[in-house]
């Protein structure tokens, strides 16, 4: 920070906040800040739009530092107030406070907040301080030291040498020791080599690489070069989902600075190496996530895997060895080679060191990113972290590693998070998405969800997949509608295991995930569907009836107008009842009903 | 190098496949997807076998596994057979309207189940339509979609400027899925009529205009070389080596 500042004011404009106003906000600030009669305060205090903070539920943010005091959900029109009363005359504006419910107080720093205190940030350790579009607050923050040391200190040998002793997997989902993949691509003797930054992240709700692609690009930039250095490669591509316009704009810019700056390009920092950066947008196929699929869609051919019997490692992007690692790898590989392995496995597990970030969605209280130490538990996530389940109800699974992972159900909630737990578990890390959900949630309807997003985004190639996606979504429907027969669950285990078996990339030998992981743990629901012909959650209309329990209805009146088709009757503060011929099943009683009156039959 | 397929031990060359090694030694591993003139796609996944390699044992697709010393194959287990049955099983629940698959169907002894509603058509999406295609110079064709919906097509599914009417694609179709329809004159495929041009020698109709051009172009053999049909062809060429007899 600039010595005459007195203030930095950091406004998170992530993509999230950005949608509720972010933009508007740092706009509001620049001009109040601006305008002639506070001439000081222009001159004493810095306005810094930065990539996300992280509490997405919470936001947009304006966190003012030294003093650290974070307001939340402020909108534009809150501005003239927080610089009248905060900057001006030093007052905290109490009602933008973030309230900590569950001690029911007003909680004043980001870092005294539940929610960010538990966290450990290596990956994120720069996104939401510093401008992303800013090489100088890069810098500032010790970026591109891990570089300078790489390569004018060590030999492309020792940097490989230290990546394999850190014990940094791949954080895209397969877990791989990234290590090892550098060092194949270094021992195949063919050139040219290159280097791919996997920024395609497909999976529903997560969000972990796109926050550090826009609020971070020079620390996976950096990690790239550094990578160039040890392989001895001389092209890098990003590949980034084309929905993801900010992390596009963030990355060129970031490159187009490094190259000014002689971070890219011609003899890197006066050294021997040269290297160049290109962004290549995919079209939003979840498959181009795979790695092999993605590099055929950087030569421009259709997004379809190969077989992997030979790694991209040794033959990769237009046959010639090739590393690709996905953006949250990248980012750690800075910080790695500036603090030491040794560091970084003080973080983590045995098998899994360092850090993984997580976008913690669905029903839990505190949606956003959280990074956490390997081994953390999931309680401590969704509940430390995430707050626990909203509305009173209670907590049922949690799908982690995205479409093709799996549900962890509420007896596994002490379960050390890390790459190995989770594959034992039935479910996989994946990227990092974690989904809460409560007990409002249909397990049979979650599996026949995930296999309906596969079932359009398979990239129709092996039949084991294709077919199998296409036998599992119309059993699970079935069973949805009440039309489930007793061999059903047989069938599916039986196609399942083919495609875990037989399919040509991991795609399809994890599209079965969501209906094993589900039966592992919840085979009880699935026999309620098909020999009870009842849905526990109150989610598959045909199998779903509804009553009021007339002890506990408190009489509020809360569900009469939610009710879409006037079927609950009752007067005020006596017991409610439903009309079962006139009820459609939508639920929209049982979501309003704050004393959980209304049940299932 | 040496490999070890069902027990034999097989010689083999850098860059084989385990199913080029399997071929050349008689041993027959099913496949649906594969073609001499392409090679191996792994796409239908029914030539998997079970290899070990250093201590491991997995499945691969044997016609995409590029074989390495000492390994050993296996090309018929329990976990190999039921791969099989339950591939041929979807497929033809998806074309059940293919004779082969209605015989393959049979021969795997797949059992009468609840897979729900079969359906009628007959494309397998093996995709060797799309590579004959392809090798054609064409590429008229090509798979369209993704997911449970991928499937063959022109682009937009109209007549494509590329289509030489040539049916590369309809005759190394295994199921018969692609129709070409001839009648007197005039042929149609992939929504597209071509005039078929009459056989020098025999007068029949044999090829398109378009067809006769394009490998015209290709090969540098002159047009009117072309205009027979493939039985002239070869009694020209009988009668020509008749003339170059030694005898």
């Amino acid at each position: 920070m600039n010595k005459s500042l007195i203030h930095l004011l950091l406004v998170c404009c992530g993509t999230g906040c950005v949608a509720n106003g972010a933009r508007e906000v740092y706009q509001a600030l620049k001009d109040n800040l601006t305008s002639d009669d506070k001439a000081v305060l222009a001159a004493t205090t810095s306005a810094r739009a930065t990539g996300c903070h992280g509490l997405c539920a919470q936001g947009p943010f304006v966190r003012i530092l030294p003093e650290d005091i974070t307001y939340c959900r402020v909108k534009a029109a809150d501005i003239p107030e927080i610089v009248e009363k905060t900057l001006k005359q030093g007052e905290v504006v109490k009602r933008l406070l973030f309230r900590d419910r569950q001690k029911k107080t007003l909680v004043q720093g980001q870092n005294d907040i539940p929610f960010y205190q538990r966290q450990t940030r290596v990956a994120l350790r720069n996104v939401g301080l510093i401008d992303p579009s800013s090489l100088q607050d890069y810098l500032e923050r010790g970026g591109y030291r891990a570089l300078e040391k790489s390569l004018l200190d060590m030999r492309p040998e020792q940097v490989i040498e230290e990546i394999i002793k850190s014990g940094l997997r791949g954080r895209g989902g397969g877990g791989f020791p990234t290590g090892l993949k550098w060092k194949a691509c270094a021992a195949t003797p063919a050139q040219p080599r290159y280097i791919i930054c996997n920024g395609d992240e497909g999976d529903p709700g997560a969000f972990m690489d796109e926050s550090i692609m826009e609020g971070d690009p020079h620390s996976v930039l950096e990690g790239m070069i550094i990578a160039a250095y040890a392989v001895g490669a001389s092209n890098g591509f990003i590949y980034v989902r084309d929905e993801y316009a900010q992390s596009v704009a963030s990355l060129r810019k970031a490159i187009e600075e490094a190259e000014n700056h002689g971070f890219l390009g011609e003899n890197i920092l006066g050294s021997a190496l040269s290297f160049n950066i290109e962004i290549v947008r995919g079209g939003g196929a979840f498959v181009c996530g795979e790695e092999t699929a993605l590099i055929a869609s950087i030569e421009g051919n259709v997004g379809e895997p190969r077989d992997k019997y030979v790694f991209p490692s040794e033959k990769g992007l237009w046959g010639q060895p090739t590393i690709i690692n996905n953006v949250e790898t990248w980012a750690n590989i800075p910080v790695i080679m500036e603090r030491g392995a040794s560091w970084f496995t003080s973080l983590g597990t045995e098998g899994s060191k360092g850090t993984k970030v997580f976008s913690l969605v669905g029903k839990v209280a505190n949606t956003g990113l959280v990074e956490v130490p390997m081994g953390t538990t999931l309680r401590e996530i969704i509940f430390d972290i995430g707050g626990g389940v909203p509305k009173g109800r209670s907590f049922k699974a949690v799908q982690t590693g995205g479409p093709s992972g799996g549900c962890i159900p509420s007896e596994m909630l002490d379960l050390k998070v890390d790459f190995d737990s989770l594959s034992q578990a039935g479910s996989m890390m994946g990227s990092g998405g974690l989904i809460v959900m409560d007990d409002r949630t249909c397990m049979v309807e979650v599996a026949r969800y995930y296999l309906s997003f596969l079932a359009g985004e398979s990239c129709g190639k092996c039949v084991p997949c294709r077919e199998g996606i296409k036998c599992l979504l119309e059993i699970l429907t079935r069973i949805c509608h009440g039309q489930g027969e007793i061999g059903d669950i047989a069938l599916l285990e039986d196609i399942a295991e083919t495609m875990q078996q037989a399919s040509l990339c991991a795609l399809g030998r994890t599209a079965s995930n969501p209906v094993l992981s589900t039966l592992r743990y919840f085979r009880e629901e699935y026999l309620e569907h098909i020999e009870g012909q009842r849905c526990p959650a109150g989610i598959c209309r045909e199998l779903s009836e509804f009553w009021i329990d007339p002890i506990i209805c408190t009489g509020c009146g809360l569900c009469l107008p939610r009710c879409p088709v006037e079927g609950i009757k009752g007067e005020k503060k006596q017991a409610h009842w439903i009309e079962s011929d006139k009820c459609i099943r939508c639920g929209e009683c049982i979501d309003s009903c704050s004393f959980q009156a209304i049940k299932v039959k | 190098m040496e490999l070890i397929i069902d027990g034999k031990t097989c010689k083999a060359n850098p860059g084989d496949s385990i199913l080029n090694v399997a071929k050349r030694e008689g041993i027959a591993i099913p496949t649906l997807c594969y073609h001499e003139a392409f090679g191996g796609q792994g796409s239908c996944r029914l030539c998997t076998v079970e290899v070990t390699a250093g201590g491991r044992s997995r499945l691969v697709a044997s016609c995409t596994y590029p074989v390495s010393e000492g390994i050993e194959v296996k090309t018929s287990t329990p976990a190999v057979e039921k791969i099989r049955r339950n591939i041929i099983m979807m497929l033809y629940k998806r074309a059940s309207g293919s004779v082969l698959m209605q015989k393959l169907y049979r021969e795997y002894g797949c059992s009468e189940n609840s897979l729900g509603e079969k359906e009628e058509e007959r494309c397998i999406v093996c995709r060797l339509c799309v590579l004959a295609c392809e090798k054609m110079g064409t590429s008229a064709i090509s798979t369209v979609m993704r997911g449970i919906d991928k499937r063959v097509g022109t682009p937009y599914d109209q007549a494509a400027t590329a289509c030489i009417g040539c049916a590369a694609c309809a005759h190394i179709c295994p199921t018969g899925a692609i129709e070409v329809l001839d009648s007197g004159n005039t042929r149609t495929i992939w929504n597209k009529n071509f005039n078929l041009i009459n056989c020098e020698r025999c007068g029949q109709p044999f090829a398109t205009r378009e067809q006769i051009d394009h490998v015209s172009r290709l090969s540098g053999i002159e047009d009117a070389e072309l205009c027979f049909c493939e039985e002239c062809r070869r009694k020209k060429l009988v009668g020509k080596m008749q003339g170059f007899s030694p005898c």
